[in-house]
């Protein structure tokens, strides 16, 4: 049975256009996707749509059955869907502390926080040692260790994630990917925006392909990736720039 | 550096110890500030000072609590004298038309103020950034025209008022306790804020507001929870003031140069700590009372005090308290967050 329930829905910003045209997708828990498609295809509009930033103009989003119409942003988060935005991941100029307490910001119970925030501890020593530092004082990879571990403070059921390899180096991109490897491994559902579509098929379990706002087609990600006419119009001719390299 | 060393380091980093050096520090301020004016009493001749501190207390009583707003939230508020003015023209009304003496009123006026503030805020607070700014521009010149024009407190004549009935040498005395006690009150307050989980919300605001939204921080609530309360002790400030001074006009109150220096003794001593504030109005008030004895209080002593702020701002960028605190140098008994 699908977690979040998206159907037929219409956004848009402003006074603006219908970004969204119509677009139905069925997420299941536990399971991972990647949405791929050109620049303007609604895939980071279909993200804040589902956390409540953007209210959709016509079609409704359900979660467990409930509709998320109308819910602020952080309603949403209590309901434990995780929005990490574009180059957004960590509040830098804020201790290690900090930061896994805002992991945990809408949960009432702060012994409930510290317990939680210990058993991250127990899993990456790095940060116990670093607890008093800010975040931009440690490496990339230390980062992302961080952005999981305040994931998990939150215990979400689903994060998603909005373009989090932009502008970074392979290196840390392939860091975010094992980090997401780990949430997936918890059992959290993963949407994923990714510029990078190979390298976000390759990770998902599912893949989605937006464009003008519809889906035009999902599936197993790699049949997205086998698909001949989807590799032409989205994802570039790799076979044939390696071969002419 | 040996691992012992880096062990110890990141233990330090880890856990906080308990900074006993600032609470003895605290304690000792506030008792000799208690005890001074025992020195009017005994010794005599202490007017100029007790005048000198109580003006200190209540800059210090209105830079922190302008720090909840544009410090811990970062939303620079150029407007505030409004509140400061909100709170003297109430005392003042409530004193000279209904009897109540502003030193009963006090709390009164910075409850006033604090809910006009819910109310503003709701409305300004739609904007940020450089939008933000100029909108409390233009609210101190559209409260000042209300001010002017309103015939009941004055208008542009003002409104004057009964001196206290004390001797001379005794009559800055319980102005001189209630600033105080609301620097102390103040200061908490800032203190509680920075500690707490809405104030690590108002932080994360001002870090960056979509994160904070997507984190789980109420941001609109939280923004004009922090613009309210960022009223409270400048409205008490504005009744005593007001009555300290007899004579309220809005000139006093709703020059943007009032409202400036709020903002300059903040972001002075180091906005987004709890000490900057009061760092930044002892520096700010003895840099002003300093030049003013050299140059007059002519336009030449407030070049002079600019001049010495940009100078300091060039050594400490993040403000005296936040720029050695960034460096790790910031002595214990002035760390207060």
């Amino acid at each position: 049975m699908a977690m979040i329930e998206i159907k037929d829905v219409f956004a848009g910003y402003g006074i603006g256009p219908d970004i969204l045209t119509g677009l139905s997708l069925n997420v299941v828990a536990g399971r991972s996707y990647c949405i791929v498609g050109p620049n303007g295809a609604g895939k980071s509009t279909l993200l804040k749509v589902i956390c409540g930033q953007l209210p959709p103009r016509s079609g409704s989003v359900m979660f467990n059955g409930q509709d998320l119409a109308g819910l602020r942003t952080d309603e949403v988060l209590e309901r434990g869907i995780c929005f990490v935005p574009q180059d957004r991941s960590l509040f830098t100029d804020m201790t290690i502390r900090e930061n896994l307490q805002m992991g945990g910001y809408i949960l009432k119970d702060s012994a409930e926080i510290d317990r939680r925030i210990e058993g991250v501890l127990e899993m990456f020593p790095v940060l116990k040692s670093r607890l008093g530092l800010a975040a931009k004082t440690l490496s990339g990879g230390q980062q992302q260790q961080l952005l999981i571990g305040r994931a998990l403070v939150l215990r979400p059921k689903v994060i998603m994630l909005d373009e989090p390899t932009l502008g970074l180096a392979p290196k840390i991109s392939r860091q975010i990917f094992d980090s997401m490897n780990e949430l997936k491994a918890a059992g959290i559902a993963i949407i994923v925006v990714e510029q990078n579509a190979r390298m976000g098929l390759n990770f998902a379990d599912w893949g989605c392909v937006l464009d003008l706002g519809r889906m035009v087609f999902e599936g197993p990600s790699q049949d997205v990736l086998s698909d001949e006419r989807i590799e032409q119009l989205y994802l570039g001719r790799k076979r044939q720039t390696e071969a002419a390299s | 550096m040996t691992q012992i060393d880096t062990d110890l380091a990141m233990d330090a980093a880890a856990e906080p110890a308990p900074n006993i050096s600032r609470r003895v520090f605290i304690t000792v301020l506030i008792a000799a500030c208690v005890l001074f004016p025992l020195l009017q009493v005994f010794v005599g001749g202490m007017n100029y000072y007790l005048h000198m501190l109580l003006f200190l207390f209540m800059n210090i009583a209105i830079a922190s609590n302008w720090n909840i707003i544009g410090g811990y939230t970062g939303y620079i508020s150029l407007g505030h004298n409004v509140f400061f003015a909100i709170g003297g023209y109430a005392g003042a009304i409530l004193f000279a038309y209904f009897g109540i003496s502003p030193f009963i009123a006090f709390p009164i006026c910075g409850i006033v103020t604090m809910l006009l503030g819910f109310l503003i805020g709701s409305i300004t607070l739609r904007a940020s950034g450089p939008t933000f700014i100029i909108s409390s521009i233009a609210l101190v010149l559209l409260v000042r025209i209300l001010l002017e024009n309103w015939e009941y407190i004055g208008g542009t004549n003002g409104i004057s008022l009964e001196l206290v009935d004390l001797p001379v040498e005794y009559v800055k005395f319980p102005f001189y306790y209630l600033m105080l006690l609301l620097a102390v009150g103040s200061v908490a307050m800032s203190m509680a804020i920075r500690r707490s989980k809405f104030g690590l919300g108002l932080r994360a605001i001002s870090q960056d507001e979509i994160k904070a939204e997507v984190a789980g921080v109420p941001t609109r609530r939280y923004k004009v929870l922090a613009f309210g309360l960022s009223g409270l002790f400048i409205g008490m400030a504005g009744a005593l003031w007001g009555y300290y001074l007899t004579y309220l006009s809005p000139v006093i109150f709703l020059s943007i140069l009032v409202g400036a220096k709020f903002v300059l003794m903040t972001i002075l001593g180091g906005r987004g700590t709890v000490s900057g504030p009061v760092v930044g109005a002892i520096v700010f008030i003895l840099a002003n009372e300093f030049f003013v004895s050299q140059f007059g209080a002519t336009e030449l002593n407030i070049a002079a005090t600019g001049l010495a702020l940009v100078v300091v701002l060039l050594f400490f960028p993040e403000g005296i308290i936040g720029t050695l605190k960034e460096k790790d140098r910031l002595p214990k008994f002035l760390d207060w967050d």
